[in-house]
């Protein structure tokens, strides 16, 4: 049993250790959403191949957090030319790794609901965080945060940890955007609402959401856009909320000990063309970083769009994170 | 020695060396690499502050709900499996046995997210059976919290108590169960006599297991826990690992869960191995027990089946929701299905190496602890058990920073992952093949010393039989771990080489809930697969009829 074991084993492990490296690789870490068969990745890699004369290897990283983790790891003798998949909760972190390196590219074609320069990041894609629910189960959804957090026990929500997942620290920074001081008390009226916080995104949407566990769950304004345009539903829906939303950015940097800097500028430029933009609405499931015309879904014409757009200034947020994070974690704690 | 006919020089692998040196390296090389890789968090980090585990009231609420849901989910479990072991021993002819035997073994190494996503389908708010007890009773059920961490412990865990424990009840020597059985014993001294012996043995080693494997229950208490209230001190690593790459909190904790696990399983394991000397013997079913008619048949196979529901509704639920999206997958073929295909390859890949190294590792280890006299056998029990009570990501990170510089290649990444999945398999295995293994009585062992059965012939002719099917389901215990690891995967991740767990989180990601949904049911189908291939040869048992008879022989000759 065993040597037929160790047979099959070098049989198939043959072709994976086979793929070399060639010279004019442009790496880029990234995440499973992006890089994976139904993601932008594969469209976008071979739009730019066309282009660069040179091979898009992506490293597919866990989340965003493992990105910039992996990077913190390996420091100067890291693999990657580029990192893609960072947003505004962890830019900032990153920023002060100072393993990032100054873009020098042109952000005038950006099409963002806030002003962007930044000297690192090159912002790909943005949307807001949202309670989406299910109307069959919820007709009438909360019209405000007010409300959601003054809802009676029977309105059960999921979300998901602020320490392990991006939305998660969304709804913390959501909060404090709009109660600020008194975040920690409106967290403590709010959790009788709560049905259960999951680790990531997916554990909760997959198993717990579309099981009809809870009518609402944290997740992004943009995701009935999927169910709508692919699906084939208008189901689910997110919750507009009087308050305004908080947004997210998903950015993409230049690491500093790329030995192929040249080329990865060529790819932050190319992350502001339409050849790049046009498979982030459906595959990314977000609005894209630049003015698509036509060629934004009608669906997208169908999603909340804020009037108040809510933001917390990075540097900000690396500065108080462990201590909002604290005020949420004393106010769960009966 | 040397008046032997054929001596000790003549077997292959006869030196006592070859019985304590490798077990003696790998067991060495196991400590080793978790002390390097808690080392090389600390030395990457600042000295953290220790009076933070008692001021910080988060963290001293998390060691106490830790504790109290790990002590509840085992005493739990323990129950179950005692009861579901003994109602198997006494109806060996209950129609349903053997696939109630597959779907034990399986449990353990379903995923959690799948796994979850099969409980939630039946015990949560729109359960089928919620909406059952709801409907009939005026009982509100609550899945999160509390009763849904220790519901899915339970399921994860009172099959693998059970599993282990039948084997210990049917390893019971025939000699003994036949004296039982003319006495005509039954109740409270069938059980004394017969049952409590053979478990007694055991049960240290189980309780240890099990609670260790509930205290350091991660994705279980993410999903189903609720919120910071009920929050583990895997969770509180994981979480000063990723997102506040605080190396040293991160270590100081892993040092806590290491310090409390490692009590429990000194305390629990030092009992257990000096009882470890009995005999051990698993002869044909042919002996009745004279509990196992009438009434006692009846409330055994009730409690048999309502188990065996226990276990297969969540697994139902799997099937149903997975079913329509792998069938389109693949009648419809295309990329879907080559994604499905590679990711399966490559799983297989990594998770065959794994069963092989930590079946091989468990046999090498246990080997020393029985010829190594009871220094060496502290420290192989220890050494199996500590990849349990180390969070794989802890080991994982470590190691990286300490391989970092020299860990060229993404293929050097795959080989690492197969080498921590079998590692965290190791303590599983090591369960397993420890009764059968060590469980030569002297008896038998000092007649084969006369005989000259050293090295090799040894092997082949007293342990190789008894051996094969605790080998075979360490091997598909090995490999299922493997097979549905999705932490270490991700920490050494491959470039857009996705293994099946990665594949189906990718999906879960891109919010393609109904691929997601086939591709959970093709992992569970793949786990059976890998329990079917295993299992099989150790069924056929009429092959190996002359060995058993020639084994028999020895035993019989010593009992004249």
């Amino acid at each position: 049993m065993l040597r037929r074991s160790l047979t099959l084993f070098a049989g198939l492990a043959l072709p994976l250790l086979a793929s070399a490296q060639s010279n004019n690789t442009l790496t880029v870490y990234t995440h499973p959403s992006f890089a994976a068969e139904w993601g932008p990745g594969p469209g976008v890699k071979e739009a730019f191949e066309q282009k660069c004369d040179c091979t898009l290897e992506y490293v597919v990283l866990d989340s965003g957090g493992d990105i910039l983790q992996r990077l913190r790891l390996e420091g100067n003798s890291t693999d990657a030319d580029v990192v893609l998949g960072l947003d505004t909760g962890t830019m900032e972190t990153a920023r002060q790794t100072g393993l990032l390196a100054q873009h020098s590219i042109s952000l005038d074609s950006l099409d963002l609901p806030i002003e962007w320069q930044d000297s690192l990041f090159v912002p790909y894609d943005w949307g807001y965080f949202a309670f989406v629910y299910d109307t069959e189960q919820l007709p009438n959804p909360p019209k405000s945060l007010e409300e959601l957090v003054n809802a009676p026990e029977e309105l059960q929500i999921i979300i998901q940890d602020p320490r392990t997942s991006t939305p998660g620290l969304g709804l913390l920074l959501w909060m404090k955007a709009v109660y600020g001081d008194r975040a920690g008390e409106k967290w403590q009226a709010l959790s009788d609402n709560i049905l259960t916080t999951t680790k990531s995104w997916s554990d909760g949407y997959f198993s717990l959401f579309m099981n009809g566990e809870a009518p609402m769950i944290l997740s992004y304004s943009t995701s009935p856009a999927y169910h709508m345009a692919i699906d084939k539903t208008d189901r689910y829906q997110a919750a507009e909320f009087e308050e305004g939303h908080y947004l997210q950015v998903e950015v993409a940097a230049l690491v500093e000990a790329s030995e192929q800097k040249a080329l990865a500028r060529d790819f932050l430029q190319f992350i502001l063309t339409a050849d790049f933009q046009r498979h982030i609405p459906l595959k990314n499931v977000m609005f894209p970083a630049i003015d698509l015309g036509d060629e934004l879904p009608e669906v997208f014409d169908r999603l909340i769009q804020p009037d108040n757009i809510l933001f917390i200034d990075p540097a900000t947020v690396a500065e108080k994170r462990k201590s909002w994070l604290d005020e949420w974690l004393n106010a769960m704690i009966p | 020695m040397r008046q032997f006919p054929f001596g000790a020089t003549q077997a292959p692998f006869s030196h006592p060396g070859w019985q304590i040196g490798p077990g003696l390296l790998i067991a060495g090389s196991l400590l080793t690499l978790t002390i390097a890789g808690v080392a090389a968090l600390l030395w990457q980090a600042h000295l953290p502050e220790v009076s933070e585990l008692w001021q910080n009231r988060y963290l001293s609420n998390v060691i106490q709900f830790t504790v109290w849901q790990a002590t509840l989910s085992t005493l739990l479990s323990l129950a179950l499996g005692l009861v579901i072991a003994l109602a198997l021993v006494r109806q060996p002819r209950f129609p349903g046995r053997n696939l109630l035997l597959r779907i034990m073994e399986l449990s353990l190494v379903l995923p959690t997210i799948v796994a979850v996503s099969g409980l939630v389908g039946v015990f949560g708010r729109h359960g089928w059976l919620t909406s059952v007890i709801e409907h009939w009773t005026m009982v509100r059920w609550n899945l999160y919290g509390l009763n849904g961490i220790v519901l899915a412990h339970v399921f994860f865990n009172a099959p693998l108590a059970g599993r282990i424990l039948l084997q210990a009840l049917e390893s019971v020597p025939a000699p003994r169960r036949r004296v039982a059985s003319q006495l005509g014993l039954a109740g409270w001294w069938l059980w004394r006599t017969l049952d409590w012996p053979a478990v007694r043995q055991v049960l240290p080693g189980i309780a240890a297991l099990v609670f260790t494997l509930c205290f350091t229950s991660f994705a279980i208490v993410m999903t189903l826990g609720g919120g910071p209230a009920s929050t583990t001190l895997e969770v509180a690593i994981y979480q000063s690992l990723r997102f506040e790459f605080d190396f040293g909190r991160a270590a100081l904790l892993a040092i806590v869960q290491l310090a409390i696990c490692g009590a429990i399983w000194l305390l629990m394991v030092r009992r257990g191995l000096s009882a470890n000397l009995s005999p051990q013997r698993s002869f044909s079913e042919s002996i009745l027990r004279p509990d196992s008619q009438g009434i006692t048949r009846f409330r055994d196979i009730v409690l048999l089946l309502c188990f065996t529901l226990f276990l297969l509704l969540p697994l139902a639920a799997i099937l149903f929701r997975g079913l329509p999206g792998l069938v389109t997958v693949v009648v419809d073929g295309g990329n879907p299905l080559t994604d499905l295909g590679d990711a399966t390859l490559r799983s297989f890949a990594i998770a065959l190496p794994a069963g092989a190294f930590s079946v091989l590792s468990a046999l090498l280890v246990l080997t020393l602890a029985s010829r190594g006299g009871p220094h060496l056998a502290r420290l192989s029990s220890v050494a199996t058990a500590v990849p349990l009570m180390i969070p794989p990501i802890v080991l994982g990170t470590g190691l990286f920073l300490l391989l970092r510089p020299s860990l060229g290649h993404s293929s050097q990444g795959l080989v690492l992952v197969a080498l921590i999945n079998g590692l965290m398999a190791l303590p599983f295995v090591t369960q397993l093949l420890k009764g059968p293994l060590t469980g030569l009585d002297q008896a038998t062992a000092q007649q084969a010393d006369q005989l000259g059965l050293l090295g090799w012939y040894r092997w082949r002719w007293l342990h190789w039989p008894r051996l094969k099917r605790p080998l075979a389901l360490a091997m598909a215990y090995g490999t299922g771990l493997s097979l549905g690891d999705f932490g270490v995967i991700a920490l050494f991740g491959t470039p857009g080489q996705p293994t099946v767990p990665v594949l189906l989180y990718q999906q879960l990601g891109s919010y393609r809930m109904e691929l997601a949904a086939g591709t959970a049911l093709w992992l569970v189908t793949l786990l059976l697969l890998v329990f079917a291939a295993f299992n099989l040869p150790g069924y056929r048992r009429k092959q190996s009829r002359h060995q058993q008879d020639a084994l028999k022989t020895l035993a019989e000759a010593r009992h004249a």
